[in-house]
This record gives C-alpha cells, structure tokens and sequence, in this order.
C-alpha cells in the first residue's frame, strides 16, 4: 500500500508481553492516533476498574426489559403446540376474542401450516392484563392433525424415519457459511456434508504410526438466560419503539425495518439492563415480531416475556453432537492426519456443524472433516457461547490427550510439538506452572475409592471485528463527558471499558465519564456476539475521543501559550508536553469552547494489518484467540460423582482493556463449560416428542457449591493492529474447559467419558459398575 | 393459573371444616376434566401448592391457609423423651433446631439436604410429607399419566432416569420427601385430626401407600383431615444414626438416592436393632428389611456394611435408564451404616 | 361447602388449648392478617371463617417499612405484587418456579423466593427488597462489595444474590467460604459470578466486623 496523506506509518508494541515485546511497524489512517503503549504505561486502561452501573445492579435500580412498563401497555402471550409433528386442520379464535380485555389476536398458523416441534408457535394475544391473556390463549381451538415425527438424532439419520423438512421448509443455509453453508444436498433428514479437504487423509493415515479413533457426543445445551427472552413493542404511526433484551439493538433495528417496511429513521431499539443472551438474543426472533405485530394491531404498547418453558422449548439451544475422529501421529507425535465425521442436530433449524476448530488448532498436512445436519422434531438450535467449537473441542483435545497416552508423550509435550501458536505455548507454559502440573500422575494412582486427577485442553477461537461499528464522544462546556454508542452491555461490561478508554484520551477518571448506549438513537454499534465488541468499538471510541481533545486542544492552546500539538491530556489537566507545570484543568479548556459541546464520530477502521476474511459488515482478524485451561477433578467411583476441584485458566484477548471484568467473564465461561460438562442436557420423552425438563429444576445448571477454585491468566497480547489492539473473551473461555475436565477424568480413573453430560450413571457405566438389567 | 378464594383458618378445626379435598384427589378429580366445583385444598408453606397451580394441575375453588392457626409449628419435647413437630414447622426452622440436631441428627441432615435455604424457610414439615411427586410427566399436564387417573406410566417406557428401582410397576415414581426417608427410619408417627375433633396417629410408614394401594394417592390422607404433627419416639440409648444424600449437585437438586440408617447398638458394640430406609428408590420410603436383618446382632464393620448394602438391594427391577442406582445406593447404604455406627 | 356446625367445639384429641400451650417459645403468627377486614369471628363462635376473593380483595403488604394497601386476587404472587402494583421491579422473576431465588426477598429477615408465596399469605410480617437495604444513599457492605469483586455481570440475578448474603450476614456475622456456598446455592447465576459473589461476601463480613 502506497503512502499519501491519508496514512501514516507508526511503530507498535507488539508480542506477548511476559515473552518480551518487539516493534511492528503500521501505515494506519492518518486520522487515527498514535499508537497506544503497552498497558503498564497507562493510567486506566488495563487497570481493574470497577462496574460503571455496578451500583445501579446491586440496587436494583436498573431496568432490564422485563422491568420496563408502558402508559396503557398490554400483555402479550403466544399459543405453542402441544405436539412435535401435526399440521393444523383448523383454528379457531372466536371464544377467545371475546374473552374481556383481549384487545388483538395473531394468527400464526393457519390451516395447512405445519408445526415442527412442541412449543412451535401457533397464535398470539395481546390482553389487558397477563390473565386475560393467559384466558384468551386458553380458548383458541385448534384442531391440530398429529404427523409421525422424530426427536432423536440417531433415529432421524435412518432414511425411514419420517420426514421433519420438506425441500421448501428446510432452512437454506447461508451464502457465507454460517451457521451451516447454503446449497447442500438433503437426504431424509440429513443434510450435507459440509466438506473441507487438506492433503490425502488415506495417505496420512498410511503414513501414521499410531491411530486413535473414538465417537464423542454433546448433548443439547440450552442458553438459560436468567431474564428470559423479553420485548417492549411500541407501534404509533410517527414510527416503531422498541425496548428488548437483545444482543444487537442496531440488527434488531434492521430487521424491524425490512419486516415491518419502516424506514430504519422510523425504528427505535432501546436496551438497558439486558439479562444474558449468550447467542440466544442475538436477532429479533419470532416473538419479537409477534409482539410488534401485536402493537400494531392493537394500537397500543406490548410487552412479550417467554416463560421458562417457552425459553427452554422455543428460543435456542446448542445443538447436540455425534463425532467421529481418526487422529494419525508418528512415534515422536508428529501429526499425519486428522479425520473429522459429525451429524449434529439443531432440530428444526440447521447450523448443527463442529466449527472449523480440527481443521485450524494443530498443523497436520492431510485433514478432513464432513459435518451433516440432522433434523429432528425439536426447537431451532442458535449460536451460544463459541457455537461449534465448544462441542468440536470436546472430541478434538480428548482425541489428542487419547494419543499422547499411547505414545507415552505427556500431554503438554506433545502439544508443544504439534501446536505453532506462541500464544498456546505461552499459555500452556504458564498454566502447568500455576496447576501444578508436575504433580500429575499415572492414570488411577489413587488407592481410595476417590480418585484425583488433572487434564488439559486448548482452545482457539476467531478474532471477529464488526466494521460497521461507531461511537461518538462528546466534551460538554463544564468539562462532563460522553460516550455514545447503540453497542448494548449484555452484563460484559463494554460500558465500563469504553468509560475506560475515553477516559484514557482524555486524562480523566473512568467514573467521569458518562456512558450512554443500547438505544439506536446513538451511531451504530456493533452486535455483542462472537465475542467482537470490545474488538469493533474500543478504537473508534478511542478515536473519537481522540479528535475531540484535538478540537479542545485547539481551544486550549493560545490560552497555554503551546502550539496545538505540543498539548496532552492527563490527570484532569490539559498539559504542555515537556513542561508539566504548563497546563490548565480539563473543565477550564472546555469552558472556553464556543458551543455547548463538541463531538467527534468514529468508525472502525480495518485492522491495520489488515483481515483474514471480510463478510459484510464483520470480518476476521489474522491471528486467532488462543486459550489453554487445566482441570483438577475428584472422581468418585463408588458414586460416579465428578468434582471439578480446581481450573486454571489462560487466555488471550490481545490488549486486556479491564482486568477485573475479564476475570469475570473469563469465571463465567468455565463454569458454563462445567455445567456444560457434568450437568446440562435438553432430555425429550420420545414417544411423545416433548421435553420433559423445561425447567431450571430438571435442566439441570452448575450452582455455587459444584464451583470449583478458579484461577485466571490473562496474556498481554499485542499485535499493532487497530487504535485499542483489543479482542474478546467471552466465547474463548468457554471452549477448553470441557475436555480439559474429560482428560482430567481419564487421568483420575483411567476410562475416557465421550458423552456430555458426564452424569454418575454415565460415569459408573464407564466403570462397569452396573449390573446387566435381569 | 386458575383464580380461587382465600381462607385464612384459626383454628385446626376451621381448616378441617373449610377444606373438601386432598390436593390429591384434586388433582385426580381436574385431570378427568370434573368440574372444579367447589374443592377447597390446605395449603401449608405453599411451595408445593403453587408449584402445582402454576402448572395447571390443581385449579381449586378455594385454598385454605394453615399459616394462621397459632402454635402448629411448635416443636415440643414430651415427657417420655419423644419429640412433637408441628406441622407447620419450617425445614430450616428443623434443621437447626437444637434437640433435633442433637437426638435426631438423620432427619436435621435430611431436612438440611432439601431444597435451597429459601424453600427450606417457607416449606413445611407437613407440606414436604405430603408434596406430590416430582416425576417429570406427572407434573406436566399433557401427560395423562396412572396418577392423575390416567391408563398409562409414560415413564416406564420413557425417560425413568431418576425414577424408582423397586415397586415400579405400574407408577414409577419416586416418594419426594427426602426428610420422610429419615422420619421413617426414625420410627416417626403423624397425628391427623378431623373436623369433628378426632385424632389418629399413624405410623408413618403404614401412612404413605404404595400404588398397589392406591394409584392416585401416595398417602392415607383423608379429605378433611389437617396433618397437625409428626411425632419422633424416644430412642434407646445406644442409637446411632445417619443420613446421606447423593444429588448431581450438591447445590439445589433432588436427590438421586439417599438412605437413612438408625442402629440400636448394645453396649457391647454389637447391633441390636437396625432400620435402613431408602429414599428415591420406591413409591415411598423403602425400608430394607433384608438388610436390617442381616445387620441385627453382629458386630458392625466394612464387611457386614458392604453385605448389607448389597442385600438392600436385594430385589430391585430397575428401569431401562436407573440401573446406576443400583451401585450408588449400595454405597450409600454402607457408608451411612459406617457412619451411624463408627461416627 | 363451608359448614358453621364443623367449627365448633367438640370433643376432638388435641385441643386447641393445647396448641396454645406447646406453642411457648415458638413463633406465634398473628391470625387476623390485615386483609381480612371481615375477620371478626371469635374463636369457637361458630361464625364462618371469612373467605377472601376469588375477586380482588384488599391486601396490606408492609414492604421496606412502608405499608400499602393493594386490591389483588388472592391468585397474585408476592413477586407479581412487588413488581407490578408496587412498581418495585428489583426483585426478579426468572423461573418463577422456586428454583432460580432470582426472586429472593426477605420476610421479616429470612430469605424468601417471592414467585412461590402468595401476596395475601404475607399477613403482618414485613417484606424487605433489595430497593430496601441500602440505608439512603448508603450501599449496604454487601452492595458495596459486589461492586468492588464485581460480583456481577449482567446483573439479572444479582439483587436476588445481594439479599441472599445480606441476610446471612445477619445471622453469620464471618461465615466461611462454604456457609456462603450454602447460602447462595439456590441460586443460579448463568454468568458465572459465583466465585465473585463469595469473595464479595466474606469481604463484606469483614467490612462490617472492622
């Protein structure tokens, strides 16, 4: 790329740090600022910095969706069938309209629509009141013809199973490839595969000397968000307001429009307080275009909350998984081949694949893999918490401990020797160190019926970055400060951080920055899914603020007697480089601005050395997200109990922006890949096609007393490639943790579990503990 | 959930008199599509009520309130060294109450394995005996299972992974209460009074009824009979006991299987009488003669305990998906006789 | 059907005198519950007990020191009274079920889940919620403290959580790490804070202690 006057070359600090840092050198907008130094010379960023609505969370005073109340707001409810297969013979909504109260019915299903699985939505209403709702939805008959279904992925991949799609009902798939790739081939219920082909797999393993094969399986995980799926829709003709838990106000926003044919400047989508989403939130969804067609309908606001039957039926899942893999190695571990065969089922819906993680984690010249889709009669899967990669890892870092067994190479050895990335290698350095890994014994060394032990797995995880992702920051006459963003805090806190950016800038307190976001009325933001938020909106917050103390530089300047650019920012001064005592406080320089405030909008820019892969608005960065998580677990083999005693986690996000919500987020991934692990199962009755734990009672999660110690790394990563250098966080700690717990078990009792979850019966079953049935 | 009126009874007699049906029988009674009518249930803490009311699977015309009537959560010492719990007695109120925990350690233990610390303070000792099951297609109305009325267990052919390993035919379910597994190890009795005045006391174990009995009902209960209290006889010295719990979790969850153990040990060491009950295995409360025998007048210790967990097992029919009990409630068994005995 | 004759006072094996007596040293619960205003049948009268609803009926609810008195069915929730006609949304319904605690409040200082209690059973007793701790502009130490550990990420089931530990620091003024496990272990938290909400916890003791 050719040098003009719209670049600038600058030299950035790049390595991990705790390796030793180098320089890159960068042409970036000349627009953009400086490089920014490595974490230890700043004032804020990098620095554990508290919650900036901490308070309004402990108090209770923020307000989630559910919270949000309208002037004269009805309640919506929806109508879902009872059965997994049936197409609707009739429907009738008389007696229910005329239920008091009931002020508009949805007709979702009408004659000949086919329902594919229990808790597909069939009606909806909107009523004064919750109950008069919940009546009305009581009195819609519907004469529902019940069609053979299928609810079990090994059932569904049998040709004579009966049908769940037709070739017009199957889902297309997507141009780009996720979350399953357009244009494949349907046989029965199957679908695909999905091919990717590196080398001559038969050669490679020709050429192995060992071969480990095993079938691995996940079950169906579901996302539990504590506040369920829940929206505020209020349609007036001057244009749609809508309040939603949502992960991407600014998608939402989109879909609105092209679904309701608004113009987007008619469309308004607001979140403050969003419970949890986790992939489940991450669009508009069926419900939320009932709840608007509700409000239009009913010319009045309504609000639309699942309950946690309709949450665990009808708002996502992580599909369930069969794998096969063949992993060939030399004697020395050397890999020659890696072989990867998946049926996933994300029900009625596609996206049921394994991830590209095989195919990218360790270099091995001839891989293949083939992923199939399998429908069967249940709710649509969605992406949740590294979608893919969570369940491909479980096979893939089982398969690779299963191989180190049997050339006797020890674990972290033969990663060393398989693995290129110096992020992982880093990691594993640091984290053997923490667990203690030289206390690792032979499989089964315990003499009691207790049996500890220790495992591993890596994880990788792309660096995704939203390109069309902007912020605006604005300096007040008093010296107050804003940020504004769409982008919404989903409880990662990317709030707290661009406080902490702008702050940075502007040689403020992070508390001094007032944070403003979740509503579309600001410039668009990125979505938070993909683990890409703090990635796409930190530098343009970073910019923006940037340009804006320029603006306020140029105010301050002939006060102080200093040439624009010789004017710094910090500690709450504008300052004259090079001669501290010059300056004038930042309230002082902004009082002298000629308008209420000045703004500046930033957008991000491409990573300055530029993507791997742009799709649309998102694209992928060059280096991936490294992680590598230890598990300490105590098994009992007289009850089949697994306890996850103790996790080290280390991970990569390339600049830690705040280490105290990292280490929050980072928790939070372990323990959702414990619960994952040990606990969690989407279990459907298959003689009637219905989940029998819709609940949080027999879908069973991870509580306080199965959390183990956990003990956070994070490495200081730097790559020189955007104004902040900072990635995610929250999909990569999620990803290891399962089979490094798998591997821990192995090592406890020397028989390998390749189910999830890992439950008691699964785990004496692997003992031989019990009896054949008489 | 259905509306209903609300009656805040005074007194045991005012609450026999306003209520016209178990929860039972009204649940029976709904799911063959009767008309709600005028059934008026008790309700005590309410968990289990509302739980059910939620669900749909109890829609009564009125719900009658025990909370109100003065002194039927007293915990009462009686002359002769038994102990009197009132009905209405919390589980965290039990857990910690300081003649339970010291002379009745398995049912504080039980009390204190149940639920989370917000259901123990609000649930009942009463309301927990007489709790419905928790089988996953009895509390989901679209299952018109043998319990409601209906002609069909869906869990015998369906997903029965934590259901019972013994007396499974033709209902699997397992009884819910994990304190009764103590109490009926204990010996306990419960006091059920009318609404003319009348009191029987029941042992507790003849109380609760496998379905052979009665398929709709876990329980002797009758209509308008108010449980008032559960009684705990006085112990020989010499009695040890224990209970153990193994859930998935140790936080919130139901027990997979959990055993009481209540031994009588002479002053020799020896075993002069043994009850061993094990929960979430039957209908009700199970208790393992076979093994109680085996453990009657030996000495007690890791061989014998072994044996007798084996032996408490002795005519299980598990299910296609609870085999794996097999095997833990054998150990359960003989870690909590380890543990009665040896401490 | 209601039968006045069955109220009386006949002949029965436990008296209600002898309720009476064993109830010494327990907790005497007041029966006439504010919403009964009709209440007013002696004991043994054979006046028939008051029965409330099904249609709204008045119930007073003493919330954070504030007594109200609301108009609801006796069907309603605490947590639906709390959070709809009391407009005190920061008490959580996430499975409303009993077995998230996202809905913990404390009645007269014990943890309750108020999804699983009905607002007319609440009677006299006094319902505390997390808008209820703080004193003024004051967090309470466990407030405080969460937000220093940030014992919090999407902050759903955090009031829940902060009510929890609060109210075991009422009765285990330095409890251990694992009574605080114990306290919260009907808790879910989907994001994970537990390690957090522990450490907060055992800070917050130590705060209040010092």
């Amino acid at each position: 790329m050719a040098t003009d006057e719209t670049q600038r070359t600058e030299a950035f600090p790049s390595g991990i740090v705790s390796v030793g840092l180098s320089e890159v050198k960068r042409q970036i907008p000349s627009d953009e600022p400086p490089p920014l130094p490595p974490n230890a010379e700043l004032a804020v960023i990098g620095k554990p910095t508290a919650r900036q609505n901490g308070r309004a969370k402990v108090t209770g005073a923020i307000r989630f969706t559910v919270d949000i109340s309208l002037p004269n707001m009805l309640h919506g409810g929806i109508l879902r069938s009872p059965l997994p297969h049936a197409a609707v013979a009739a429907i009738d909504v008389v007696a229910a309209a005329l239920v008091p109260g009931v002020r508009a019915i949805l007709p979702i299903a009408t004659p000949d629509a086919i329902l594919r699985y229990v808790g597909a939505p069939v009606a909806a209403v909107a009523a004064d009141s919750p109950a008069a709702a919940e009546e009305a939805l009581r009195l819609i008959r519907v004469d529902y013809k019940p069609l053979p279904f299928v609810a079990d992925l090994d059932v569904a991949r049998n040709p004579a199973s009966p049908p769940v799609h037709d070739s017009a009902s199957a889902p297309a798939g997507d141009a780009h490839g996720f979350p399953a790739p357009a244009g494949l081939p349907l046989h029965g219920n199957v679908r695909g595969p999905a091919t990717v082909t590196r080398g001559v797999i038969s050669q490679g393993l020709a050429e192995a000397d060992i071969v480990v094969e095993g079938e691995y399986r996940t079950a169906v995980q579901t996302h539990c968000c504590l506040e369920p799926h829940a929206i505020v829709a209020d349609w007036r003709t001057d244009g749609l307001t809508v309040y939603m838990s949502t992960q991407f106000t600014a998608g939402v926003r989109h879909e609105l429009a092209a679904a309701f044919d608004l113009p987007l400047s008619r469309v308004r989508v607001i979140v403050d307080g969003m419970g949890g989403g986790f992939g489940s939130k991450s669009s508009l969804g069926n419900y939320g275009r009932f709840a608007v067609a509700l409000s239009r309908q009913a010319q009045a606001p309504v609000r639309l909350v699942l309950d946690r039957e309709e949450e665990q039926m009808d708002a996502g899942n992580r599909p369930g998984t069969w794998q096969q893999l063949r992993v060939g190695a030399k004697r020395d571990g050397t890999l020659t081949a890696i072989s990867v065969l998946s049926y996933g089922t994300a029900g009625v819906a596609v996206g049921a694949g394994v991830g590209s993680f095989a195919e990218a984690l360790y270099a091995c010249p001839n891989f293949e893999s083939a992923q199939y889709d399998v429908f069967i009669n249940a709710g649509p899967g969605c992406a949740m918490r590294g979608p893919g990669n969570v369940q491909g890892a479980f096979a893939l870092e089982q398969a690779i401990d299963e191989l180190a067994g049997r050339l006797s190479i020890d674990p972290l050895a033969l990663r060393d020797r398989i693995d290129p990335s110096p992020v992982r290698r880093e990691e594993r350095r640091i984290g053997a160190d923490r667990i203690g890994w030289h206390r690792r014994r032979a499989s089964g060394a315990d003499a009691g019926p207790v049996k500890r032990g220790l495992g591993v797995a890596q994880s990788l995880w792309g660096a995704n970055v939203q390109i069309n992702a902007s912020c605006e920051v604005r300096v007040m006459r008093d010296g107050s400060v804003e940020v504004l963003s769409s982008v919404q805090d989903i409880g990662t806190g990317i709030g707290t951080v661009l406080a902490q950016v702008v702050a940075e800038v502007l040689g403020l307190r992070p508390e001094a920055i007032t944070v403003r976001i979740g509503d579309t009325e600001f410039p668009a933001g990125p979505p938070s899914y993909g683990s890409r938020t703090t990635a796409s909106i930190t530098p343009p917050a970073r910019t923006a603020a940037w340009r804006v103390l320029q603006a306020l530089c140029r105010e301050a300047a002939p006060v102080l007697n200093a040439a624009p650019e010789q004017l710094a920012a910090r500690d709450g001064k504008i300052v004259v480089l090079g001669d501290p005592g010059r300056g004038m406080k930042f309230a002082d320089a902004a009082a002298r601005l000629r308008t209420d405030w000045i703004s500046a909008v930033a957008s991000r820019s491409d990573d300055y050395g530029g993507f791997r892969r742009r799709i649309g608005d998102a694209a992928i960065a060059l280096q991936d997200l490294g992680g590598v998580q230890f598990a300490e677990v105590a098994v009992d083999t007289e009850t089949g109990i697994i306890r996850v005693e103790r996790v080290v986690a280390v991970q990569d996000c390339g600049r830690p922006m705040n280490p105290r919500q990292i280490e929050s987020q980072v928790q939070g991934g372990v323990l959702m890949g414990i619960s994952f692990a040990l606990f969690e199962e989407r279990i459907i009755d298959q003689n009637s096609g219905r989940m029998v734990n819709p609940n949080l009672e027999q879908y069973k999660l991870l509580g306080a007393r199965e959390t183990p110690e956990i003990e956070v790394a994070v490495l200081e990563n730097y790559q020189g490639q955007s104004a902040t250098d900072a990635y995610g966080i929250a999909e990569p700690s999620n990803i290891a943790t399962a089979p490094a717990i798998a591997n821990a078990v192995y090592n406890a009792i020397g028989v390998r579990l390749r189910t999830t979850p890992m439950t008691p019966a699964a785990v004496l079953a692997a003992l031989g503990k019990i009896p054949a049935r008489s | 959930m259905n509306r209903f009126a609300w009656v805040n009874a005074r007194t045991i007699e005012e609450a026999s008199a306003a209520v016209s049906a178990t929860v039972a029988d009204a649940m029976t009674e709904l799911a063959g599509n009767a008309a709600a009518g005028d059934t008026a249930v008790l309700k005590a803490g309410g968990v289990d009520v509302l739980d059910l009311l939620k669900e749909g699977l109890l829609a009564p015309a009125r719900i009658v309130s025990l909370r109100g009537i003065p002194g039927l959560d007293a915990v009462v010492e009686e002359a002769g060294g038994g102990l009197r719990i009132g009905s209405m007695a919390t589980l965290s109120r039990l857990a910690d109450h300081p003649v339970v925990r010291r002379r009745y350690p398995a049912l504080s233990e039980a009390v204190r394995a149940s639920a989370s610390p917000q259901i123990r303070n609000v649930a009942t000792l009463g309301g927990n005996l007489l709790q419905r099951p928790r089988c996953w297609y009895f509390r989901a109305h679209e299952y018109h299972c043998l319990r409601k009325g209906g002609g069909h267990c869906f869990a015998i052919a369906g997903e029965n992974q934590y259901h019972a390993i013994f007396d499974n035919r033709p209902c699997a379910i397992v009884h819910p209460s994990t304190a009764a597994t103590a109490l009926v190890a204990l010996g306990a009795t419960v006091e059920l009074a009318d609404a003319q005045g009348a009191v029987r006391q029941v042992l507790l174990e003849d109380f609760f009824g496998p379905p052979d009995r009665d398929l709709q009902r876990e329980n002797d209960l009758k209509p308008r009979e108010v449980l008032t209290a559960i009684r705990l006889p006085a112990l020989p010295a010499g009695t040890h006991m224990a209970h153990l719990k193994q859930g998935e979790k140790d936080s919130f969850d139901w027990p997979l299987a959990d055993v009481a153990v209540v031994l009588e040990l002479s002053p020799d060491g020896s075993c002069r009488k043994a009850a061993l009950v094990l929960g979430t295995a039957a209908p009700v409360p199970h208790r393992a003669k076979q093994a109680e025998g085996l453990l009657a007048g030996k000495h007690i210790g890791e061989d014998l305990a072994r044996e007798a967990g084996r032996a408490a097992l002795e005519g299980a029919t598990p299910l296609a998906k609870n085999a794996y009990k097999l095997p833990l409630f054998e150990t359960l068994v003989r870690r909590a006789i380890l543990k009665a005995a040896l401490g | 059907m209601l039968n006045p004759d069955d109220s009386g006072s006949r002949e029965r094996g436990i008296s209600r005198r002898t309720f009476l007596r064993s109830a010494v040293g327990t907790t005497m619960v007041d029966a006439a519950s504010g919403f009964l205003d009709d209440a007013k049948a002696a004991e043994g009268s054979g006046v028939p007990v008051a029965v409330a609803g099904p249609e709204p009926v008045p119930v007073t609810l003493k919330v954070n020191g504030v007594e109200r008195t609301l108009r609801l069915e006796p069907r309603v929730t605490l947590a639906e009274a709390l959070r709809g006609p009391l407009g005190l949304t920061g008490t959580k319904i996430g499975c409303n079920r009993g077995a998230c605690s996202a809905c913990t409040v404390w009645i007269d200082g014990v943890t309750v889940c108020s999804c699983m209690i009905l607002a007319i059973d609440i009677g006299a007793r006094s319902v505390t919620t997390i808008e209820g701790l703080a004193q003024g502009e004051t967090l309470h130490p466990v407030q405080a403290a969460f937000i220093e550990h940030d014992a919090l990420q999407c902050g759903y089931c955090t009031p829940g959580l902060v009510m929890s530990c609060a109210a075991l620091l009422r009765n285990r003024p330095d409890p251990a790490a694992e009574e605080v496990r114990a306290a919260i272990s009907g808790h879910y938290c989907r994001c994970g804070t537990y390690p957090h909400v522990v450490a907060a916890t055992l800070t917050a003791a130590k705060a209040r202690q010092a």
